[in-house]
């Protein structure tokens, strides 16, 4: 059975979260079947003037519908011109990509499993919505959510993630909402409060997942982490994303993760 | 269902000795071991899979951002990232031949003298392998063969090592980045290689304004994509002019229009490099259209279209 494939998706809605940061629905039905939490795709806009797809990492999915929600920040030309498009135009999709985040299997009692802590950092956020909805969905036990955003107009994560979230924490740079700080520094009260949380994944700046993955390991926490690296195919092939990891062994972050055990990362 | 409507009798191709499904293939460095495109394409409907460069020991590749975004191309460094030539023939082998064991596989490799050439040669000189691509023309590391690549003396040296050591067809992998392509496409030639493939990728660098360094992390790195395709277009026509020996074109091709180019140009096959990574099903839609083409003009074979230039 084919993993990946590329399709044609129809653009349902291209909205605005806030003034850089977009929310966009296609209608992907292909893709939406097969994607995971924490997997990725590749876009390419066949109308604007880039070369090489971007990799979007998959906010959520809605089977039923056919629906697949990426969020993205407007960062450069290629992002730029995409959020320029509209609904019913069309873009292609490559995906799902990637091996995602690893949840409970069915055998594993809930209770000893534990709880898990979903941490996002930026648009990294994104990712972190459909892990805690299938966390909520199919494991049947709801993440502690912490998010780390710079003020309070970036509060609209919430509406994506309220639902699924047992409890949803923000720290601000600026101290305008939440915790003031860095997510690392809400981390330590929210292990005193939650003492079974046993498993945390991140998504966010590579310097918020080293200190976070470093904390988790001395903790004796499980982390998965998330990565993000400037990649030109998505599937292994021109190895733009490899790095050697702790063991000694190389990796492509498109192929082997983007998600990896935090330990073989960073240490 | 992946499986294309072609007429898989009109682009049958021998490319110098080497029995193809169709004239388009996959260049190497951007069709990994042909395996990875599975999920997006009948492998039978492949023309080639041209390996990944493979050295006589693993390599790690170059630090940094190897990867930069050109007006229609890109830069890459990847710096011959690979498992090295004994993992490719104890792992990587017999993976490919069991999943695609009915497509032409072209080990492209690279060496840092000219007697690791003819030992590499020698190495790959096995079953499963249909021929070798000698690569004297990565432009990223020092072994990649780029000092051989430049000097026609040296190219010469390497053409006949790697002869000496390999029943197998030799393809010799030009760079364009020499003042005359046609001195080192004469020298190959007459140092016995049974094809020539260009164009390797062009020298280039990208600048951050912003931190006012090199976005790469080796500085330069190598421009491919449709921004090369003129050049390379023009490379394939003055070196058909220039030698017998068949020509494997290549270079920024996202269409069979593209391809269809080369092969007037003079070229008896393509490959597709870049445009892999955009549009994973490239070599077999090239094909598809190539097929297409034919069919409109009338023209019972693929082979008709080569070097067929008007003025």
């Amino acid at each position: 059975m084919r993993k990946k494939l590329v399709e044609q998706a129809e653009i349902m809605s291209n909205n605005t979260l806030s003034e850089d940061v977009n929310y966009l629905v296609l209608y992907s039905p292909q893709v939406v079947d097969l994607a995971e939490p924490g997997q990725f795709v590749m876009i390419k806009n066949e109308q604007g003037s880039t070369y090489l797809r971007r990799p979007f990492g998959v906010a959520d999915v809605d089977r039923a519908n056919g629906r697949l929600l990426l969020i993205y920040r407007k960062a450069g030309k290629g992002t730029q011109e995409l959020s320029n498009l509209q609904a019913g135009n069309r873009i292609s999709v490559e995906g799902p990509l990637g091996n995602g985040f690893s949840f409970r299997s069915e055998s594993e009692a809930a209770e000893a499993y534990g709880d898990t802590l979903l941490i996002g950092g930026g648009v990294g956020i994104a990712p972190i919505i459909y892990a805690a909805r299938h966390l909520s969905e199919k494991t049947s036990c709801k993440p502690i959510v912490l998010l780390g955003v710079r003020n309070k107009n970036e509060l609209y994560w919430s509406q994506f993630l309220e639902e699924y979230a047992q409890a949803l924490i923000y720290t601000t740079d600026d101290g305008s909402y939440g915790i003031k700080g860095f997510a690392i520094n809400a981390i330590p009260d929210i292990l005193d409060k939650y003492p079974n949380i046993k498993h945390i994944k991140v998504c966010g700046p590579t310097i918020m997942m080293k200190g976070i993955a470093e904390l988790a390991a001395k903790k004796g926490i499980e982390c998965q982490v998330s990565l993000e690296k400037r990649m030109a195919c998505g599937i292994g092939v021109c190895l733009g994303c490899t790095f050697e990891g702790k063991s000694g062994k190389r990796w492509k972050v498109c192929a082997d993760g983007p998600v990896f055990d935090g330990v073989e990362v960073f240490g | 269902m992946l499986t294309l409507n072609m007429n898989m009798k009109r682009l049958a191709t021998d490319f110098a000795g080497i029995k193809m499904a169709t004239p388009v293939m996959g260049a190497s460095g951007t069709f990994g071991f042909g395996i990875e495109y599975r999920d997006f394409m009948d492998l039978k409907q492949v023309g080639a899979i041209i390996s990944k460069g493979i050295t006589p020991v693993p390599r790690a590749g170059n630090e940094g951002v190897r990867i930069a975004e050109t007006p229609s191309g890109m830069l890459n460094c990847i710096g011959l990232e690979n498992p090295g030539i004994d993992r490719f023939l104890q792992d990587i082998l017999p993976k490919v031949k069991a999943e695609a064991p009915n497509t032409a596989f072209i080990a492209n490799f690279s060496a840092g003298t000219v007697d690791d050439y003819g030992v590499m040669a020698a190495k790959l000189d096995v079953d499963g392998v249909d021929g070798v691509e000698v690569n004297i023309s990565c432009p990223n590391v020092k072994e990649g063969g780029i000092v051989f690549g430049t000097d026609p003396r040296a190219a010469a040296a390497v053409t006949q090592a790697v002869k000496k050591n390999t029943k197998k067809p030799v393809i010799v992998k030009l760079s364009p980045n020499v003042t005359d392509i046609t001195v080192m496409a004469k020298a190959v030639e007459e140092a016995g290689a049974d094809a020539i493939a260009l164009i390797n990728t062009l020298t280039g660098m990208v600048i951050d304004i912003k931190t006012r360094s090199p976005l790469l992390g080796n500085i330069t790195g190598g421009l491919s994509g449709p921004a090369v395709k003129p050049i390379a277009v023009r490379m394939v026509w003055q070196v058909a002019n220039t030698v017998k020996i068949p020509i494997l074109g290549l270079g920024g091709i996202v269409t069979a229009e593209d391809a269809i180019e080369f092969l007037l140009a003079g070229a008896s096959a393509v490959a597709v490099g870049a445009e892999n990574f955009v549009h994973p099903d490239a070599v077999v839609r090239v094909a598809q259209g190539i097929d297409n083409y034919l069919q409109e003009n009338g023209l019972a074979h693929v082979s008709e279209l080569v070097g067929k230039l008007e003025f």
